[in-house]
This record gives C-alpha cells, structure tokens and sequence, in this order.
C-alpha cells in the first residue's frame, strides 16, 4: 500500500460503570463473574464518540462524567479521513443509532462502538465486551431486572450531541 | 462469460467482469442506513464496484466512498487487492453535498473539536469553525445551535432570541469563553440549570414580555422593563444560575437586606405591597408561560407547576431553591428573584447528568437532571450541603412539607428510586411522618453533612443487609430504614450519588424478594449514575488551578476552595479570590 496516505489511530475506551462493584458483586447477585459492566467509546481524530440514551455524542477524550477510561484498547490505524467519519455518523445518528433507539440490552453503546471500529479499522472490539448482554440475561437474576434494565438509558454527561435530533 | 452467468443467478444487472477466470462474489456493502448484497467478480476493479453501487444506490460514482479494514478503496485498486473476498463487508459512505443539513449536524461536533485543540478540517463545508470566535450578526444564530443542540430543540427557539445587540455579544462572550475552556465547558454543560440559562437572555426577555400579564406589569412599573432590559443584571442572574453557591449567598444577602427594610417604619407595607404589585403577577405569568411552551415539553416531563393561581404555591418545584421563593422569602426583590424563579421553574431538559432517564417517571421534577445534579453536586461538596440545609427556607421548606404529607409523599414519590415500586411506596408513606420529622431535627442535618457519619451509617445498613442473608430467621420483621428516617431520607437525596465504594447500601431492608428488588433498584441508580466523579475537586480542576496559578495567585488552598464554589468557572473564582463579591 501506499506509505502517504494519512493514518488516524483508533482507540477504543473501556469503562466500568459499575467502578469495580460488578466485580465482586457479580458472583453473588448473578451467579457468574462479570469482571465490569462495560461502557465503551471510540477515540479517533482527537474526539471521543459514543452512544447513549440521547444519541451519538462526542466530548475530548476521558471528557464524560466517566472520567478516564479503565482501559484502552488500540484498534489500529485507519483512513478513513474525519469528513467521512462525520458524514458517517450524521447518517447512523439519524437512522439506526438516534437516541431513542437506545437498548440498554440489543442496541447500545457497545453495539455501537463494534460497529464504528468496524468501520473504521476492519476489526470488532474484543468479544467479552459485546457479550455482556446476553451473559446478564442468561442468568435468572438478570431476566427478573430485565423489565427495570430495558428502560435505563446510559448517557454519560460531558459529550455533545451530534445530531440535532435527540429523543424527546 | 457463459461461466459467470451460470455460477451467479443473482447478477440481473450489467455486470461487467473483467478477466473471464474470475468468480462472482458476493459483497456485502453496508451504509448507516442499510445494507446491500452486491455481485460482482472477484478481480474486478474498484471503479467497476463503483458502478455497481451507484446503480443499486442510486448515487454517483464521484459520491461513493468505500471502506474495508479501514482502508479506502481507490478506484485505480482491485478488489483482491484489498483482500475483499466472498461473503466480506465493505462499508459505505455516501457524500452528500448540501451543506445545510450537515452544518448544524456536524457543527455541534467540530465545535468540541475545536475545544479539543484539534485543527482537524471540519465536516462538509460551512464554517462551523470559525463561528466558535466570530462576532459578526450572521454566524450567532448557527453558533447557538452549536451548544444548543447538545441541549436539544432549543436551538429551534435561538431563532427567536435574536433580538438586541445587547444580548447578542453577550451571549457571544460568554459562549467564547466556554469555547475557549473545554473543561469549564463540560463542568457547567453538567449543570442543567446553566444550559437552561444559556438559551440566552435575550429569548428569556422576549418570553417574558410576550406574555400579555407581563406587558400589563411593566405597563404599571417601569423598572421592570429596565431590569429585564439591563444586560448587566441578566448576565448576573445567569451567574447566578450558574452558580448555586453564589445564588445562595445572593439570596441570603437579599434576605438580610429585606429584613433590615421590615423595620423601617413603613417598610413592611412597603415589601408587601412591592410583593403584591410585581412578584405574584409575574410569578404566575412566569409560571404559565412556561407551562406553555416548549421549553418545559423539551424536558420530556410534563411541567407540574403550571399553575396560575396566585397564591402561594407549595406545589414541588424542580429546583430545591424553587419552593423557598414561594414559601418563604417572598419578600426579595421582585425583580431579580421573578427572573431566578422563572429559570428554575423551567425544566431542566438535558443531559442527564447522572446517566440516568428511567423512562417517564411523570412529574419527574423530583426525579429531573437538574435534581439529580444537585444532589451530585451536594455530595462532591459536603460544605454546600450544609449551607443548604441550613439556610432559612431550607428549613421553611422542611416545616412546609412535614405540615402538608401529601406533598411530602407526592415529591418523594416521584423520585426514581420508588418509581415502579408500589410496595416501597407505600411502606415509604406509612414512614413519612416520623420521616420528616427527622429531616427537621437539626442533629439529623448534620448527620447529613458529615459524610463519614454517612458511611456508617451505610455500614451499619450493609451489616444488617447480611445478616438478614445470613440469618433471615432472626430479623423477621425489618422494617425499611431499621435505623428508620435517616438512612431513607439520606438515600433519597444522596444515595443516588453516594461514593460508590459502598455497595451494599440498600437502606430498605425489607424481608425477602421486596427487599431484593429494593437493593437492585438502589444499585442501579448506583451503576449508573454513582460513578459519580472519585476524582477530588483538585485533581478535577487541576487545569484551573494551573491557570490560576499562572496567575499569580499561588495559595492553592484558597484557589481550591474558590474553584469548588464556582463550580470551576474561573472569572467566578477569580473575583471571589479578589475579595469582590460575586454580585
């Protein structure tokens, strides 16, 4: 490939919402480990994007509430220049990832981080982080607090909305 | 090419494969919006694939951008060039070319890129970039939506504040210097009660004056018209929002001021009179106003205190400093408090500062972002907190809602913690009486206070917790709070954002499953919404305190404490550092 075609990195933040609690909990109240409840953002172009209950923001990076991230994964380089990048997520915020789109199970931040760095870089984001929601609800702790769960939004503050149209 | 037809019954269009030894493949080529399965042969070129697209897109050529692996594929490029194989995804990028739709879209995120100190180029034309600094009239009205989209819709209503020059570079200082400061932006974007202050003055102006009460009002009293036409006193109201410790000292301030009025012969009819003139008139219109217009729909509760009736109103506000304006220190100025009152009667719409948007919760004023900060802010601040409780209509309040329960029970029931619990609800209620009373006695306040008091009691809760799991047989009948009152009353207010080291801290230690659900809403709230900051406040402000100690101001103590009572908001702590008052 050519060498000067301009490369951005893509990071991926990992954070725990639960600050640890998932942890040690987990055992107890699931049943099975869960080392975090994880809230994930991408990192490209100098900005943080991510999704929540109001829709795909953007904030400077460990700009949210969440403070800085636990983790960081690199997802690798890519090309794809930042007017694309943001003409992209113009188009998801308006269709597949508006805020009221939001499931804290099927279609969340994580869903949409997976599919970001998809784009982006080729690869998804590490498996036990998208396989979150199916291993909560595999436990019977998990289907009994789905019905309060589904109706969370998880919208970390600190990030501006990208689209102008958010859930009212 | 008899060999393509057959090995691919899908291909009904003109497909034009290249060599004839390749095999058709299906790619799979996927936009935001959707996805579609396209066959093409597998040496095809780039610029082939093109076509393919444009026709089954209907977009041209010279729009299409294709990803894969994160790389863009270049029409000069094949496809096994890139490794695109039978089955793979290629993502989809359609450019568009209006600059409109994209500007306002796209603006609201070059803006915090920007603050970030990135020069990225910026998205699809328009000048979001440079509207950050501009001070010409046209930019403004896309720079309100720039700050305002993040706080939804209300860059709809920006159209209508462009009034007065006045409020227009007022406005424009203002968001200059947040854009200037990306950490101060974030802080204060925290705050509800400032993004509702931000939708700028001016559009509070016209609101207030649109409302025929208001005209009649100001028809009678001129000073209010120069008090809502006075920039100076608009941007201090605005501080004030923006500034809960600044507005209670303000408050106090008017509140001794007044007092001193009272005894002044004739002063008391004075206030009174001041009061019956101006204050009520404007608060119900105020508060109509508000009940009608978008703002309040914005929150996405329905505004409850869209009362007209003119008197007192005791009706929970979603502001804590609400209720006191009404209850008790009707007495302050007209002016300046009609204008606080109607910020705080607006509901707060935005970003949920604690993470958290249990659905509809209905009034939700108890339960609303501008609530939840503040017991966020309560908790990170242990000073503030006694400075609220102790401050006279705090009190007032307190006796206020022991006197009426069904208020009491109205407001706590709304908040989220209760919402969708009816058992805990009721056991709450059957509580509320010895409840508030606590909340009064003044050595519960300062339990309250004392955040290490606080993790005791947490502790104490956590053993009780389990040892009903260890020993369920010997604790039959503990009643929610078993050290009742307090630790309810405590987890109300702050347990959403109590310090997440604690985990256990159900303080309704019912019996079995209730407790259970109980424990797992209380831990929720937590999840979500107590990952509160562990930061300190100085490693929070750190940047600030640097700047100031550029400054030259080098006693970190006392920037530190400047810094917390502005909420980080430098200018603020400056002044207070300059020994000025924040007036």
């Amino acid at each position: 490939m050519n060498k000067d075609v301009v490369r951005y990195n893509v990071q991926l933040y990992i954070y725990d919402l639960s600050r640890g609690m998932a942890r040690s909990l987990s055992p107890i109240m699931l049943g099975k480990q869960l080392d975090g409840i994880w809230h994930t953002a991408i990192v490209a172009y100098g900005d943080e994007f991510f999704y929540g209950g109001e829709g795909i923001s953007s904030c400077p990076p460990g700009g949210t509430m969440l403070g800085p991230p636990d983790t960081v994964v690199e997802l690798g380089e890519t090309e794809v220049s930042e007017d694309i990048f943001m003409e992209y997520l113009s188009s998801l915020g308006e269709s597949t990832y508006r805020g009221d789109m939001y499931r804290l199970f099927e279609h969340n931040c994580n869903t949409f981080t997976n599919e970001v760095a998809q784009f982006l870089t080729g690869s998804p984001i590490p498996s036990y982080i998208t396989d979150l929601p199916s291993e909560v609800l595999s436990t019977p702790f998990g289907q009994i607090l789905r019905p309060i769960l589904d109706s969370i939004h998880i919208a970390p503050p600190g990030g501006n909305v990208i689209n102008g149209g958010r859930n009212v | 090419m008899a060999d393509q037809g057959a090995a691919d019954p899908g291909n009904n269009n003109n497909n034009k494969p290249e060599a004839s030894e390749g095999t058709i493949i299906k790619v799979t080529v996927k936009t935001p919006k959707d996805k579609e399965e396209i066959a093409i042969a597998e040496d095809a070129s780039v610029t082939q694939f093109k076509e393919e697209i444009s026709q089954r897109f209907k977009a041209k050529q010279d729009q299409l951008v294709l990803i894969f692996a994160g790389k863009i594929l270049k029409d000069g490029d094949s496809l096994s060039q890139h490794g695109i194989k039978d089955g793979l995804t290629v993502h989809l990028v359609i450019k568009t070319t209006h600059k409109t739709g994209d500007a306002s879209s796209t603006s609201a995120s070059s803006s915090t890129s920007t603050q970030a100190g990135s020069t990225s180029p910026s998205s699809p034309g328009s000048n979001p970039s440079s509207t950050t600094g501009s001070t010409s009239a046209a930019p403004p009205p896309t720079q309100t939506p720039n700050l305002l989209s993040g706080f939804g819709d209300l860059a709809g209503l920006a159209g209508m504040g462009m009034g007065s020059n006045n409020f227009m570079e007022l406005q424009q200082q203002m968001q200059r210097q947040l854009m200037s400061n990306p950490e101060m932006l974030s802080q204060i974007m925290e705050n509800p009660l400032v993004q509702n202050m931000m939708s700028n003055p001016d559009l509070m102006r016209q609101m207030i004056m649109a409302n025929p009460q208001m005209q009649q009002l100001m028809e009678r009293n001129p000073e209010i018209s120069h008090m809502l036409n006075n920039p100076e006193l608009m941007r201090q109201t605005m501080e004030l929002a923006r500034n809960p410790a600044m507005m209670q000292e303000m408050m106090r301030n008017q509140d001794r001021a007044l007092s001193n009025l009272e005894s002044i012969p004739g002063g008391y009819n004075a206030l009174r009179r001041m009061y019956t003139d101006i204050q009520e008139p404007m608060f119900s219109a105020a508060r109509e106003q508000f009940g009608n217009n978008p703002f309040s729909a914005l929150g996405g509760n329905s505004e409850s205190g869209a009362q007209p009736s003119r008197t007192e109103n005791r009706e929970p506000l979603p502001n804590p400093w609400g209720p006191q304006n009404s209850s008790n220190a009707s007495e302050s100025t007209g002016g300046t408090t009609g204008s606080t009152t109607t910020t705080t009667g607006t509901t707060p719409s935005v970003s949920n500062p604690l993470g958290i948007n249990p659905g509809s919760l209905g009034n939700g004023m108890f339960n609303s972002p501008g609530m939840q900060s503040l017991m966020q802010q309560i908790s990170e601040n242990p000073q503030l907190m006694q400075n609220m409780l102790s401050a006279p209509y705090m009190r007032s309040m307190m006796q206020s809602l022991s006197q009426n329960p069904e208020l009491a029970s109205q407001v706590l029931m709304n908040n989220p913690l209760f919402a969708g619990n009816p058992q805990l609800q009721d056991q709450f209620r059957s509580q509320l009486p010895v409840f508030l009373q606590q909340m009064q006695n003044p050595e519960a306040l300062s339990v309250m206070t004392n955040p290490r008091a606080m993790q005791a009691l947490m502790q104490i809760q956590q053993g009780l917790q389990t040892l009903q799991t260890e020993a369920p047989g010997l604790m039959p009948s503990l009643m929610p709070g078993g050290t009742p009152g307090i630790p309810t009353g405590v987890s109300m207010p702050a347990g959403v954002s109590m310090p997440a080291e604690n985990p256990a801290s159900s303080p309704s230690s019912g019996v079995t499953n209730p407790a259970q659900q109980q424990l797992m809403q209380q831990m929720l709230q937590m999840f979500a919404g107590g990952s509160a900051p562990t930061q300190t406040p100085e490693v929070r402000f750190q940047s600030q305190l640097d700047q100031l100690n550029a400054m030259g101001f080098i006693n970190r103590e006392a920037n530190l404490q400047a810094l917390i009572a502005t909420g980080g908001d430098i200018n603020a702590a400056i002044e207070r550092l300059l020994g000025s008052q924040p007036s």
